[in-house]
């Protein structure tokens, strides 16, 4: 199998694995217990908190465990409604952020609060100018994700933090792609709040974690215990916890040389392809994640070429995909102004950690024998 | 809806499921269709092999088969 979806996840690090199963086995303490097997889980998840502020520029205790990007984005959200109770709310956002902070924002503005969708460019960039104008004497908070999941595009997050520290409006961003991969440090952006999830980086599923700057008022998720300082009751998932932390300072330390690597493997596969192919399109701009390409194609279906792909055992996505008998499209697409047909011909290919130089031509054949068998044309004659 | 015939070996009548994998892997709008035994042929897989997905995108919702 040759796996690059590794924007859905990620294969979890070996170096990683060994260092979290004595967790799964013989150190079951619960962190809360008073008792040796519990000091020392506790100890755990203390070391991992530490490596995860090291990670991006925060102190542990703004590090705050869950149980991935969808809650982090969630709690921050319904934290500042409930914030702001009774009080005039407005929330900015772009058009293009994951659906759990989308579906989050449509729920809230059922319940009175004022939401502001932001348009991105042909790039999927959002403008910080939009930004800025779109600003209200009521506005509390601008959510930003900082890598689009579907073109990868980077967002200009260093100049939207800029205008909301000068404004003083909190500022969310959802980081879960670039956490571990792309350079990033919470306080010279001026981020209150960082959403992360661990299987984006070589960890486990089930885990991730909210960057809350100290001192910003803040409501509880779930009541009950007082772990999480007293913000997120429930016994920790340690081996999770455990194995974020040591995924994460792994990440980073090879973070520079993992950016090239993956930039050259995408470069050489729209070469590849380009050379082989008419009609490839690149679907955003080249300021994106270094090992995420979304690429249109001309007169086929991105799902069709993905299926093809998983006979051959090759995992790509589609952002247009028939999931129980509907057409669901790309919001992100759509967004950047592809037409539905553009949208539908597309693919995502996201290389991670353990993709070689190999794998990628034999993606790029791979890639043009089923757009020939697609479209019933010989191979050689493309 | 006519009855569709292979487009490789004529086989007369093919099932929803043939109709359905022609249109799933090579085109939805497709005009010729095949068997699963020239489909397998042409896209160089096994025929159980297409049958198992046949299986998955199914349990997927899809409402071609
Ligand atoms: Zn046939």
């Amino acid at each position: 199998m040759i796996y690059v979806d590794n924007a859905a996840t990620t294969k979890l690090s070996s170096s990683v694995l060994d260092k979290v199963l004595p967790f799964m086995a013989d150190e079951y303490g619960n962190p809360s217990s008073l008792y040796s097997i519990g000091v020392k889980a506790k100890r755990a998840i203390d070391v991992a908190r530490n490596q995860i502020a090291i990670a991006i520029g925060a102190s542990p205790n703004e590090i705050l465990f869950t149980s991935g990007g969808s809650e982090s984005n969630n709690w921050v959200f319904q934290s500042i409604k409930d914030c702001y109770h009774n009080q005039p709310l407005h929330i900015i956002t772009t058009e293009i952020e994951h659906h759990s902070v989308l579906n989050i924002c449509h729920e809230l503005s059922k319940n009175g609060v004022e939401i502001t969708f932001i348009p991105v460019n042909r790039n999927g960039q959002v403008s910080p100018v939009a930004i800025e104008n779109a600003l209200k004497p009521h506005t509390r908070l601008v959510s930003v994700m900082f890598a689009n999941n579907e073109i990868g595009a980077i967002q200009p997050i260093l100049e939207i933090g800029n205008i909301l520290k000068e404004r003083q409006v909190l500022f969310h961003t959802d980081a879960v792609q670039a956490v571990g991969h792309l350079p990033l440090n919470v306080s010279n952006l001026n981020i209150n709040f960082l959403t992360a999830s661990a299987h984006k980086f070589n960890g486990i599923m089930g885990v991730g974690f909210l960057f809350k700057r100290a001192n910003i008022k803040f409501q509880p998720l779930i009541l009950g215990g007082s772990q999480e300082q007293n913000n997120r009751a429930g016994t920790e998932n340690v081996p999770g916890i455990v194995a974020m932390g040591h995924a994460l300072e792994e990440s980073m330390s090879i973070l520079d040389t993992e950016y090239q690597r993956l930039r050259k493997m995408t470069e050489l596969t729209i070469e590849g392809l380009k050379s082989k192919i008419s009609g490839i399109r690149v679907n955003g701009c080249s300021d994106r994640l270094p090992g995420l390409i979304n690429i249109g194609f001309d007169g086929i279906l991105g799902e069709s070429l993905m299926h093809m792909l998983d006979l051959k055992g090759i995992c790509v996505s589609t952002s247009a995909a028939c999931t129980a008998g509907e057409n669901k499209i790309s919001h992100v697409l759509r967004a950047i102004g592809l037409s539905e047909e553009c949208a539908r011909a597309s693919i995502r290919i996201s290389f991670g950690r353990y993709n070689t130089f190999e794998e990628v031509e034999m993606i790029v054949n791979a890639i043009c024998s089923a757009y020939a068998k697609i479209k019933g044309i010989s191979h050689q004659i493309i | 809806m006519s009855k569709k015939n292979c487009y490789v070996c004529n086989k007369q009548g093919l099932s929803r499921k043939e109709i359905g994998l022609t249109k799933k892997l090579l085109d939805e709008n497709a005009t010729r269709f095949y068997c699963i035994d020239c489909l397998a042929e042409y896209l160089e897989v096994d025929k159980e092999f297409l049958l198992d997905k046949i299986e998955e995108f199914k349990e997927q919702g899809c409402t071609m088969f």
